[in-house]
């Protein structure tokens, strides 16, 4: 069975071509937002699997969110994606609950797997 | 009101005269003594009502004139002791006089109270003299006032008002003993007052302070030793006493106001002070002629129609009943300064002209000099204001690159993968040509990054400098050692310039210094912010190369900060900025 992703993001363009990019690889993107709280909406309705997460968010900050995800028990797996470096982040990325993080230009379906290894 | 004094001395006058007659025909009073003690009542009239006329603002002119013609009407009694009409008017104003040498003493020299503590005693005052006219006017013989050293009441007329006429003989003492306690709480007053005064006023009080002490001091000796009815008249060492200490009073008036007059001789002292005062010294100057630390200057600003302290800042004058005066300096329509300052210089309106007089000239350097300190604090704040502005801006663009150009780029390269899984292996080599698209947008994405991040770091704005310091660090062409690394958030602006100065001088060691290490320390001392970064390179750095420098400081200087650089020809270079950030 598919892993289910859910996308948040606020720029439309990057979400409508990642969930090509993940549908194309395989994936079951089961819905997409533009900010923490419908993120929180969709988590609690739809129970996606794993969340592709922007790290800056209008609303909150994406490392936040993965915390607030995490302390769920069978909360989805948070992967952090930003168009900046990890560097740039000060080591919030490590102190982070989310599994990985992954910038916008590496994001392929061969780095996701990769992230996942063990998971499906 | 000129003819109201006129009267009233032609009127005391003429009743000195017609009391010294009756005297002299007359077995009583001793003609001698009446002829002194008369001369010094009416010189006290005549004191109180030319300070009446010169003061008519003041109503110290007016208890002045009224103290020792309260006097002279209660001793009509020892003059016409025989008649009703006369003694009428002696009781009911028998204690009068003291009250109205309180309401002198307490209010002096403006004639009003500043304290309720001394109206009350005053009103107290007023409130017991009108009961014992009350008393003796209407119930008690005045044969009751008799003691065994005054002897004329035997035979005194009863007053007009009398009804009752009854005899208690030692009803004054109660009076004496009440006007005793009052004559004290005076004095604790007045001391209170001279301990509170400024220097300036405490000279204005100290001459009444003297006579009215020795006045009192004489009252309350004896009042309470003999009692009110102790005959002066035969009593020639009393006499003395008391004639010299009534007149004392009018003397130390007339002592003050000549020195309140006076104002010359201080002001040639201060155009001498004026020669050699320093900038921004008029006020110390002015402050020392005029006897008042309190003193307050500011200076009018015409283009800003408004007054200004030495400094340059706005300043309010004080509300007209508030406990400070103020004194406009130059012609009302175009004043040159303005001085807050104690009310009782309001006295001395010779002396606070002719100071203004003389200060005249060096106001209007301080004024200049308000007005270039006004102009460059002006300038300062809209060089902050720029250089805010410009921040603000700078992280409007990197925003507007980060969610504009750089997240189509992505998308662009998201969609370059896409194709590439809808083209197969290699369609007629495509897949080479993919490749080189993928290439160049991530040179693309690269470039646009750099490009933002020299805009304005987006982690400074997100994480605070010390995160910003730390990636700068880490993307730095020279090895960087951190030594010391704010946590805290500071306000934007001083972020900004402390990050831009570590990172320009990062910039310029990997460039010019020769050198591959570099030492960044930022730490915070006494409400400011120390940047160094420091190498051991080569040196020489010329701050006039470049505009990067120069740009710097002009940020730093904007925030009120300094910048330094030390950099001799071998011996590596160290950039120093201060920042304030409290």
């Amino acid at each position: 069975m598919a892993l289910r992703v859910l996308v948040v993001d606020d720029h439309p363009s990057f979400r409508r071509f990642a969930r090509r990019l993940l549908e194309a690889a395989g994936y079951e993107v089961v819905a997409e937002a533009a900010d923490g709280a419908s993120a929180r909406e969709v988590v609690r309705r739809q129970r996606p699997d794993l969340v592709l997460l922007d790290v800056l968010l209008p609303d909150t900050s994406g490392f936040e969110l993965a915390e607030e995800l995490h302390v769920e028990s069978g909360g989805p797996v948070v992967v952090l994606t930003s168009s900046r470096s990890a560097s740039e982040f000060d080591g919030a990325i490590k102190r982070s609950s989310a599994r990985a993080f992954i910038t916008k230009r590496d994001l392929t379906p061969a780095a996701i797997a990769d992230l996942l290894i063990g998971l499906a | 009101m000129r003819a109201v004094r006129l009267l009233i001395w032609t009127g005391s006058a003429l009743l000195c005269g017609a009391m010294l007659l009756s005297a002299v025909h007359g077995i009583w009073p001793p003609a001698g003594k009446a002829a002194i003690s008369l001369a010094a009542s009416l010189a006290g009239i005549t004191i109180g009502l030319v300070v009446w006329d010169r003061r008519p603002e003041s109503r110290t002119g007016l208890f002045l004139t009224a103290y020792p013609l309260a006097g002279l009407l209660a001793d009509l009694g020892s003059y016409y002791w025989g008649s009703s009409f006369a003694m009428t008017i002696a009781l009911a104003t028998s204690w009068l006089a003291a009250p109205i040498f309180g309401q002198l003493v307490l209010t002096y020299p403006t004639g009003r109270f500043t304290s309720r503590l001394d109206r009350a005693l005053v009103e107290i005052a007023y409130g017991a003299a009108g009961l014992y006219a009350l008393v003796f006017l209407v119930f008690v013989s005045p044969r009751s006032l008799t003691d065994s050293a005054d002897w004329h009441c035997w035979v005194c007329a009863p007053p007009v008002t009398q009804i009752a006429s009854r005899d208690l003989t030692g009803t004054h003492r109660i009076f004496d003993w009440i006007f005793v306690a009052l004559a004290l709480a005076l004095l604790v007053l007045l001391f209170r007052r001279l301990v509170r005064a400024t220097p300036a006023g405490r000279r204005v009080v100290l001459p009444l302070a003297v006579a009215t002490c020795a006045l009192a001091v004489e009252f309350l000796v004896q009042t309470s030793l003999y009692g009110t009815n102790l005959n002066t008249w035969t009593s020639s060492a009393w006499f003395v006493i008391s004639t010299v200490t009534d007149l004392a009073v009018s003397v130390a008036l007339a002592a003050g106001l000549l020195w309140l007059g006076r104002g010359r001789g201080a002001v040639a002292g201060l155009v001498v002070e004026l020669q050699q005062t320093p900038p921004g010294g008029v006020r110390d100057a002015l402050a020392r002629t005029l006897g008042d630390p309190s003193l307050e200057l500011a200076l009018w600003l015409p283009e800003r129609s408004g007054y200004v302290d030495g400094a340059g800042r706005p300043v309010e004058l004080p509300e007209l009943d508030s406990r400070r005066a103020v004194t406009v300096l130059g012609p009302s329509d175009s004043p040159v300064a303005a001085l807050v300052h104690d009310p009782v210089l309001l006295e001395r309106p010779a002396l606070l002209a002719s100071a203004g007089a003389a200060a005249r000239l060096s106001l209007e350097n301080e004024r200049l000099q308000a007005e270039l300190r006004a102009q460059l604090a002006e300038l300062h704040a809209s060089r902050a204001r720029i250089v805010s502005a410009g921040d603000e801006e700078r992280r409007r663009l990197e925003r507007d690159l980060h969610d504009g150009a750089q997240q189509r780029l992505l998308s662009l390269g998201i969609a370059l993968q896409l194709l590439r899984g809808k083209l197969g292996v290699d369609a007629n080599g495509a897949g080479e040509l993919l490749d080189e698209a993928d290439d160049e947008l991530r040179a693309a994405l690269d470039e646009l990054r750099e490009l933002a991040r020299g805009i304005h770091p987006a982690v400074l704005t997100d994480e605070g400098l010390g995160a910003a310091l730390r990636s700068l660090a880490g993307r730095s062409a020279v090895s960087v050692t951190i030594a010391a690394i704010p946590d805290d958030r500071l306000p934007a602006a001083t972020e900004a310039a402390a990050y831009f100065v570590v990172s320009e001088a990062l910039t310029n060691v990997a460039k010019y210094a020769g050198t591959a290490e570099a030492r960044v320390s930022v730490s915070r001392r006494n409400g400011r912010m120390l940047v160094d970064v420091e190498d051991d390179g080569v040196g020489g750095a010329d701050p006039s190369r470049g505009t990067g420098l120069r740009g710097l400081a002009d940020r730093v200087h904007a925030l009120d900060g300094v910048l330094e650089l030390d950099s001799p020809p071998g011996h590596g270079t160290r950039l120093h900025a201060e920042i304030p950030c409290a």
